[in-house]
């Protein structure tokens, strides 16, 4: 890259309006052996850059909220546990009703009692289904009826 | 978003969030620990990492907010950054000729008002373009340039007093 070249990127890089491309085209040149003297002063500027731009951090980032997640869900685990527990001592105690549960036994043994009620109507209704058997019998005894005409029918003649 | 999609899309970052933190707090030790919480804040609202855009953009303004937050209350309570005495003569005489202005250029940087060193940094150092830095710094590309240009201008102006001073 010739000289004047470089010298008018530089005049318009201190203006703020060299592109990134010509600006990576200073930092080359600067990097190069062959910088004039009267251009040395500049050489700094772009190294530093350059170097700037290596520089890393060494320490590693953190995220303690992996763990805490974990322990989090841990935590449910452990309630549920307790709930188990407590529900199963509850069960097995049997008689310690609450009030409420009390009102809820009451609720459900009239239920089973109108239950009961409707089932033994409902086995009355069956009982009356019996006599149609007896009418079945009948249209099975009115076939000798039928045998009995066809005997007429043939003394007749 | 979960863990391992949050570290693909923001940790390819956290070389250039520690560079812009150091350029501003000095001390590699704070820059670190600023990156470390700008990780944990970004870590905590990643529900909302897909919504923007340009998350580069993003995690490089809560970091630039986080530095200048920090050294507004350092400022308050006192406590100011020590700088190394780069106006020493003598010692940069000796790096001048040596030919290794480099460090006389991050201590002329750390002269810099705050806006024109994140400028300068996001631009000659870390190559984004002036849309990007405008997103980054919550401003419009025009005033990046000017701010850039006056960076530039306030740095070689740095070293051709020393340079002067160096060579004669």
């Amino acid at each position: 890259m010739e000289l004047a070249e470089i010298e008018k990127l530089l005049e318009i890089y201190f203006k703020g309006e060299t592109t990134l491309g010509e600006e990576e085209l200073l930092q080359e040149f600067f990097a190069s052996q062959q910088v004039p003297a009267h251009m040395e002063v500049y050489r700094p500027m772009f190294l530093a850059f350059g170097t700037a731009k290596e520089e890393t951090i060494e320490k590693e980032i953190v995220l303690l909220v992996n763990r805490t997640s974990q322990y989090w869900k841990w935590g449910i685990a452990a309630s549920f546990v307790i709930l188990l527990g407590i529900a199963g001592f509850m069960f097995t105690k049997g008689s310690g009703l609450s009030a409420e549960e009390e009102q809820a036994l009451a609720e459900y043994n009239k239920a089973k009692e109108t239950m009961m009620l409707l089932s033994a109507n409902f086995n009355k209704g069956t009982d009356a289904m019996l006599h149609l058997n007896e009418f079945n019998k009948g249209i099975a005894n009115m076939s000798v009826i039928d045998q009995f005409n066809q005997s007429k029918s043939l003394i007749l003649k | 978003m979960n863990q391992k999609e949050f570290l693909a899309t923001v940790l390819p970052y956290k070389d250039k969030l520690y560079r812009l933190a150091k350029r501003l707090l000095v001390s590699a030790e704070e820059a670190e620990d600023a990156v470390q919480e700008v990780y944990l804040k970004l870590w905590k609202g990643r529900e909302n990492i897909g919504n923007y855009k340009n998350p580069e953009a993003f995690a490089v303004t809560m970091t630039k907010n986080f530095c200048l937050d920090r050294l507004k209350s350092k400022q308050a309570s006192n406590l100011k950054i020590v700088h190394s005495n780069y106006q020493n003569g003598e010692n940069l005489q000796r790096k001048v000729e040596a030919n290794d202005g480099v460090e006389l250029v991050f201590k002329i940087m750390q002269t810099l008002p705050e806006k024109q060193r994140m400028v300068l940094q996001l631009r000659d150092v870390e190559q984004f373009d002036f849309d990007e830095i405008a997103e980054m710094m919550e401003s419009n590309p025009t005033a990046i340039r000017v701010t850039l240009s006056r960076a530039r201008k306030a740095v070689r102006e740095q070293l051709i007093k020393q340079y002067n001073y160096g060579v004669s």
